[in-house]
């Protein structure tokens, strides 16, 4: 039978940013992919350049509207280190505290849209109910329920009661009571076991060759984890332990990411009750000095890494962004070969891919009510026509 | 290969590309030139089982550009191989023969910033839109908007 291209997007059917797919096809098996994220580079790395690190921390947030954390703690522990600055305990566990936060709402997020994907819709409303409990102690905590902005260069910017500490540990038990039953669910529940097992299969040879990170990765017996193998935060003190499946297709990445559910709400309970005395930030110099780094974190949805290079003044040289999604689409390739054209969402969707942290996108949807793509050369003078002082 | 990896082991099996340095626990930097990288990570995966490329970092110091390719293994051992491309010719070949994963890094380098990776077979724009103009790198140190030029979209759409 002759091969045929369909392409998918950049609309997706699946997810809800812009991605292009050009799957060719034979019949209704994938015979290869090609892959197109170029819907909207936003420059974040170049106006990452032209700002003091004070000011770059809220743009890196805005890398990311789910991991949001990840980027400004992995920028902000990579300056720090160029710095020599250790920060303070407490603002160690209240940084890991929020991470894991971060990492249980993003996995029930990822598990609500994977059973909407399959046509759980129960699942989907279950899950993201039970988000709404991390929703809300990270309002709680931060302000904000999606960027936090609780770093600063040399620690955190606000700290903890202890009534909102008491409050967040209340929220845990019945919080670990669902989780358990998602564990569990896992196990029997029919329409997973059928749509997910067998399905977009990776080896842990191919796992390691593609460079797939994450719980992908961990789904196919990659014990890779920055929190085990680069021990940064709180993660040295905590007790927990790296996930891992052997079973390599979305099951197994949907039985890593239940699991790790699991880890990251006893991570937060260990962090929330052995909570350090003492401040929350130590003064920082303006400058940093010369230096580089490569900032690894463990983001959800995979090893996240920063490299940072300083020239001695107050902003950086360079900040060079290697989000995990883009680290999986390797693999996601890959794995789609000899798969059936149905199950392209749920394969796609079980790397969790992040396209605004991938390829840093904006779509603008302006006054005049018409969506279109801004350039970066239009969004300059488009700002220095409104800050005529600052050009 | 069963022997643990350290900056000695680094600098015993990869003396002929450069001198290894300790950049602080499990970070070693290599300076190599680009004709020898991927001689340099053949070598790495065969004799260090360096397995893995986390990713390759650009930077454009202004008189070149650095890449650094960053390569971790089952010992958690992260080695950094850093090489000079000239600006006026910025042309190396491509590792995504023996690293797949590297051909999306290459990928999008290229679009960001004009470095050309010979052998890559899919030197296709990733990242930027497809109207994007060619020769323009954003990326590049010495890059300003030019006015006159268009950089895609739709013309005359915007308040």
């Amino acid at each position: 039978m002759p091969e045929v291209v369909v392409s998918i997007g950049p609309h997706h059917p699946a997810l809800k940013e812009p991605v292009n797919f050009k799957v060719i096809a034979d019949g209704e098996k994938i015979v290869r992919l090609e892959l197109d994220l170029s819907y909207n580079h936003r420059g974040v790395e170049k106006a990452a350049e032209q700002r003091d690190f004070i000011r770059v921390l809220p743009l890196l947030e805005r890398v990311c509207g789910i991991c949001s954390h990840s980027h400004s703690t992995a920028f902000a522990k990579g300056i720090e280190e160029i710095m020599q600055v250790g920060i303070p305990p407490r603002a160690q566990y209240i940084r890991t505290i929020i991470a894991e936060l971060e990492r249980m709402h993003s996995h029930l997020l990822w598990l609500g849209v994977a059973a909407h994907l399959i046509g759980f819709n129960t699942l989907f409303m279950w899950t993201w109910r039970d988000r709404e409990a991390v929703q809300d102690t990270l309002e709680e905590m931060s302000g904000n329920r999606v960027h936090y902005n609780m770093n600063e260069i040399g620690g955190v910017r606000c700290d903890l009661t202890p009534a909102q500490v008491n409050a967040a540990l209340g929220r845990l038990p019945n919080l670990e009571e669902r989780i358990n039953k998602y564990v569990d669910m896992v196990n029997y529940e029919e329409t997973m076991l059928i749509r997910f097992r067998g399905v977009g299969r990776l080896s842990k040879e191919e796992a390691l060759r593609y460079g797939t990170v994450g719980p992908t990765a961990r789904a196919s017996g990659v014990d890779y984890d920055v929190r085990k193998d680069d021990p940064y935060l709180a993660y040295a003190d905590a007790p927990w332990n790296v996930v891992t499946d052997t079973h390599g297709d979305v099951y197994g990445r949907t039985r890593v990411r239940v699991w790790e559910l699991q880890e990251s709400l006893g991570i937060v309970r260990f962090c929330l009750e052995n909570l350090p005395e003492g401040p929350i930030r130590v003064p920082v110099p303006k400058n940093a000095p010369k230096g580089e780094i490569l900032s690894r974190y463990e983001a959800p949805r995979g090893e996240l890494a920063h490299f940072i290079r300083t020239n001695g003044t107050d902003k950086v040289e360079r900040v060079d962004i290697r989000t995990p999604t883009l680290a999986n689409w390797t693999s996601v390739a890959m794995c789609l070969v000899n798969q059936n054209i149905a199950d392209i969402p749920v394969i796609v969707a079980a790397i969790d891919p992040c396209l605004s942290c991938t390829s840093r996108i904006t779509l603008l949807d302006n006054r005049t009510k018409k969506a279109g793509v801004m350039s970066f050369d239009e969004l300059i003078r488009r700002y220095r026509s409104r800050h005529p002082e600052e050009v | 290969m069963n022997r643990p990896v350290t900056i000695d082991t680094i600098t015993e099996r990869m003396k002929e590309f450069g001198t290894a340095g300790q950049v602080r626990k499990n970070r070693i930097r290599m300076k190599t030139v680009p004709e020898k990288i991927h001689d340099a990570i053949t070598t790495s995966q065969a004799m260090l089982g360096f397995d893995r490329l986390i990713t390759i970092s650009t930077v454009d110091n202004g008189q070149t550009f650095e890449l650094l390719y960053h390569l971790i293994g089952s010992d958690r051992i992260i080695m950094s191989l850093a090489i000079d491309l000239p600006r006026d010719n910025p042309v190396t070949p491509t590792v995504s023969d023996l690293l797949p994963s590297a051909g999306i890094y290459e990928r999008q380098i290229h679009d960001l910033f004009g470095i050309v990776f010979s052998g890559n077979p899919n030197m296709k724009r990733i990242m930027l839109n497809e109207d994007w103009p060619p020769e323009e790198y954003p990326l590049r140190k010495d890059w300003k908007p030019n006015p006159d030029v268009f950089y895609g979209g739709i013309k005359g759409e915007r308040s």
